[in-house]
């Protein structure tokens, strides 16, 4: 190809918003960078793997443990004078919350840059939490980008501003801009940044709460200066012209939906419409004088009134707070045209709102999860299914799973069922599942808590190898790390052991009768016996990793078939399904991965080897 | 300018030909802008992607804009209808025939006979791009999956693209009817 070739310093390329992401995080000059994995995030870190290859560039890459550790990581690397960067979703920055807000009133001295990214919708996520209210609770500057192309620059703005100041600086994309892709400029990237060696001084860097005090003094007056001297704190005008008397103001992703019907409305063209890539701290006077020099001011963003708060006289504003703009839901081109038709006082045009069928999510046909879900549907019907976030969640359309809260809480929370059981209406069954790399990122102290409070459950630990749900990434139990270097795996028999767990067995999840007894014998030293957490090992890789070994074989229902639907709703196998014209059940060739489930689950033998 | 909508089931290579016309795109040095579903939809649940060349900043088309709605599943088209301007064409992968505004083709059983039903995508592709004006042409298209490195994934590619332009170009001089 002739452009891998092009000697000139900058080139175009049809980039998706994580890849312009990770292209600014190592053009910025960066040396470390954590993650972990979560929609829709998780392309960062494998974008930067990629670009670590084709620049042959030294920067140091790791998939942590969890969002605390990642943070932690890159924290310390900046420390130490580097740049660095941290990735994950909005949910991860919960599970990070402690050392990020810690920081912010420490400093840094690298670089740092947390990359969060917002699911508004939420299309794939327990929450439509904005991040940038979490940047304002822990005073951590946050750039908000509009589109892949902005992501790349206010990578690197992000960086300058958080060595300029010495604060922790937030990039929050949102999910249409982590997975909108675009023609985007790339350039090469600065050398490796070093600000200097880490220099002990405890009472920063180990601050007693007294210093604390001062530092968050400090951290006030860095906060004040930004809002009220860098540029990305100001609205800038991005459509129409500045004369107009009704103005939209708005941030982020979002900005590009509202620039984009305010440009191709004719109805619209009186309107003009401000940006501001720094929601916070935003320059508030600012604000409230673009606010008090119009007659209505519309502020669209999203998910939270960030800058609407920020703004201390609303009279002559309607957004969030006037209920202007929906309090939920994500802000889409429709949803934009509606608010912004309001607030000029169109109708706005009609749209039968469309009958939708949309085919629900279901594990894969030969997932190794699926007949693990059956199993303890027909070995525990009845119990209370303590379940978890991942692939797994969807065990929900086999019936095996009645709870999901957030990464690792099934196995807490089977201990509070376990123990409110304890109290009263006797026998009560629990099961909790949860996925390897689940498991390691916040199950582990959970099940230390199961086992010494002898918590009576049975967990079901559900190792396919990877971080499914999210595309694949490695688990601490891989030999590999993010970039293909070597990792020292995890050996999770012996994680297990080491938690004091007694009943421990591991089992191929497709083989029916080896399944059956090990949850038999877990079932009944849990709940028959009361000795405490039995933990059961589905092992199997997830059928689309590379590790799979997926069978060729297919399978096909005879005339035995009753039409007992035990294999269409039981087992809930997408390849297997009821053909209402002729009345039968069909194993789509298509589809059937050929895993041989079915065979055993169908009560009048009526499935069978493709061809026999 | 152009705005069009890519539909079908997780696993049909949707992305793909998301990501390809936007190469293309990108290549001919015009704005190309779009959005791909990833995530839980994945799991063979129902997902589309929007794609608009020109200068847009949004990636997502708004209802009642897209110029076509490219669908690898007839149910999904319904399920995408809404984005179509008035006049907007359906390029559809379905064995059913053609009607006004609606062109079909049997992407699946024309990938199957070359061997791989993972090519429904590809001409599909053939034929939207011969009876559309996509803004990216066959022969741009061509060019593209020439490059491919993977001798067999290049010819199969190549294989499906002329077998969905032949269907397209059958249906122009017959004027609708499929073959
Ligand atoms: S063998 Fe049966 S259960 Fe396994 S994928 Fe095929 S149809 Fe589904
Ligand atoms: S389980 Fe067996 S008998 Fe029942 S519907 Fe399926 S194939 Fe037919």
């Amino acid at each position: 190809m002739s452009d891998a070739k092009n000697e000139s310093a900058v080139l175009n390329r049809f980039l998706m918003g994580n890849e312009a992401i990770a292209r600014g995080v190592i053009e910025s000059g960066c040396s470390l960078a954590t993650a972990y994995p979560g929609t829709p995030s998780s392309e960062i870190m494998e974008s930067l793997v990629r670009w670590k290859t084709e620049l042959k560039s030294s920067i140091y890459l790791e998939w942590s443990i969890n969002e605390k550790v990642a943070f932690e990581v890159a924290y310390g690397g900046s420390l130490a004078g580097k740049r660095c960067a941290v990735a994950m979703k909005m949910v991860g920055l919960n599970v990070a919350s402690d050392p990020f807000t810690s920081a912010a009133y420490l400093g840094i001295r690298g670089g740092l840059v947390i990359i969060v990214a917002d699911d508004p919708g939420p299309h794939s996520s327990q929450t439509e939490q904005d991040s940038r209210f979490f940047s304002w609770f822990a005073k951590v500057p946050v750039f908000d980008p509009g589109s892949p192309a902005e992501a790349l620059e206010m990578t690197i703005k992000a960086f300058d501003l958080s060595e300029k100041y010495q604060v922790p600086v937030m990039l929050r994309p949102c999910l249409r801009v982590c997975h909108a892709r675009q023609n985007v400029t790339i350039s090469h990237p600065r050398s490796q940044i070093n600000i200097g060696a880490f220099e002990k001084n405890w009472t920063r860097w180990a601050a007693t709460p007294k210093f604390r005090l001062a530092l968050h003094g400090e951290l006030n007056r860095k906060i004040e200066t930004i809002s009220s001297t860098e540029i990305f704190a100001l609205p800038k005008l991005i459509a129409g012209d500045s004369q107009s008397s009704r103005i939209v103001i708005t941030s982020g992703s979002v900005s590009s939906h509202v620039r984009d019907v305010v440009s191709s409305e004719a109805k619209m063209s009186g309107l003009s419409v401000y940006k501001v890539d720094l929601p916070y701290p935003a320059n508030h006077s600012a604000l409230q004088s673009l606010v008090d020099s119009k007659t209505e001011t519309l502020i669209v963003e999203e998910t939270y009134p960030v800058m609407e708060l920020q703004i201390g006289n609303r009279t002559k504003v309607k957004g969030r707070m006037s209920g202007a703009v929906p309090r939920q839901g994500e802000l889409d081109p429709e949803a934009v045209e509606r608010i912004i038709s309001g607030f000029v006082g169109l109708k706005p045009k009609d749209f039968e709102a469309p009958n939708l069928k949309v085919r629900r999510p279901s594990l894969c046909a030969g997932c190794p999860h699926r007949p693990a879900f059956f199993m303890i549907k027909k070995l525990f019907n009845g119990a209370i299914y303590a379940g978890d976030i991942g692939c797994y969640t969807l065990g929900v359309n086999l019936g095996a799973v009645d709870t999901c809260l957030c990464m690792g809480a099934s196995i807490g929370m089977a201990c509070g069922f376990a123990q409110a059981a304890k109290q009263g209406q006797d026998g009560e069954l629990v099961v909790a599942t949860i996925g390897d790399s689940t498991f390691f990122h916040a199950g582990v102290p959970a099940l230390i808590n199961a086992v010494h409070t002898g918590a009576n459950f049975v967990l079901v630990l559900m190792d396919n190898n990877i971080t499914a749900m999210t595309g694949g990434q490695p688990t601490p139990a891989t030999a590999l790390t993010a970039d293909g270097s070597k990792a020292v795996p995890i050996d999770m028999e012996r994680l297990i052991r080491g938690c004091g767990v007694e009943f421990l067995e591991a089992v191929d999840p497709y083989d029916y009768h080896a399944l059956e007894n090990t949850l038999k014998a877990a079932k009944s030293f849990s709940h028959e016996k009361k000795a405490g957490v039995s933990v059961v090992i589905t092992r199997r890789p997830c059928i689309r990793s590379k590790n799979a070994a997926v069978s060729k074989t297919k399978f096909q229902v005879g005339e035995n078939c009753d039409k007992c639907m035990t294999c269409v709703r039981d087992l809930e196998c997408p390849a297997i399904s009821f053909v209402k014209q002729n009345k039968n059940v069909r194993i789509d060739p298509d589809l059937c991965a050929g895993c041989g489930f079915c065979v055993e689950v169908c009560p009048s033998k009526a499935i069978s080897v493709w061809g026999i | 300018m152009i705005q069009m909508i890519l539909c079908g089931r997780g696993g049909q290579g949707i992305v793909f030909l998301t990501r390809l016309l936007g190469d293309i795109a990108t290549r001919k040095g015009l704005d190309v802008i779009s959005s791909e579903t990833h995530g839980m939809a994945v799991r063979g649940g129902s997902i589309n992607s929007h794609l608009k060349i020109g200068s847009f900043s949004s990636p997502l088309v708004r209802w009642g804009h897209a110029d076509y709605l490219l669908s690898m599943d007839m149910l999904e088209t319904g399920n995408n209808r809404q984005f179509l301007k008035e006049g907007g064409v359906v390029f559809e992968n379905s064995p059913v025939a053609s009607e006004s505004g609606l062109f079909r083709v049997d992407a699946a059983r024309i990938a199957r006979s070359i061997g791989r039903i993972q090519l429904e995508n590809v001409v599909l592709l053939g034929f939207s791009a011969f009876l559309g004006n996509l803004e990216v042409s066959v022969e741009d298209i061509r060019a593209r999956l020439s490059q491919d490195p993977r001798e067999s994934v290049r010819n199969y590619n190549i294989k499906a693209l002329d077998a969905g332009v032949k269907v397209g170009s059958a249906m122009k001089t017959t004027g609708g009817s499929t073959g």
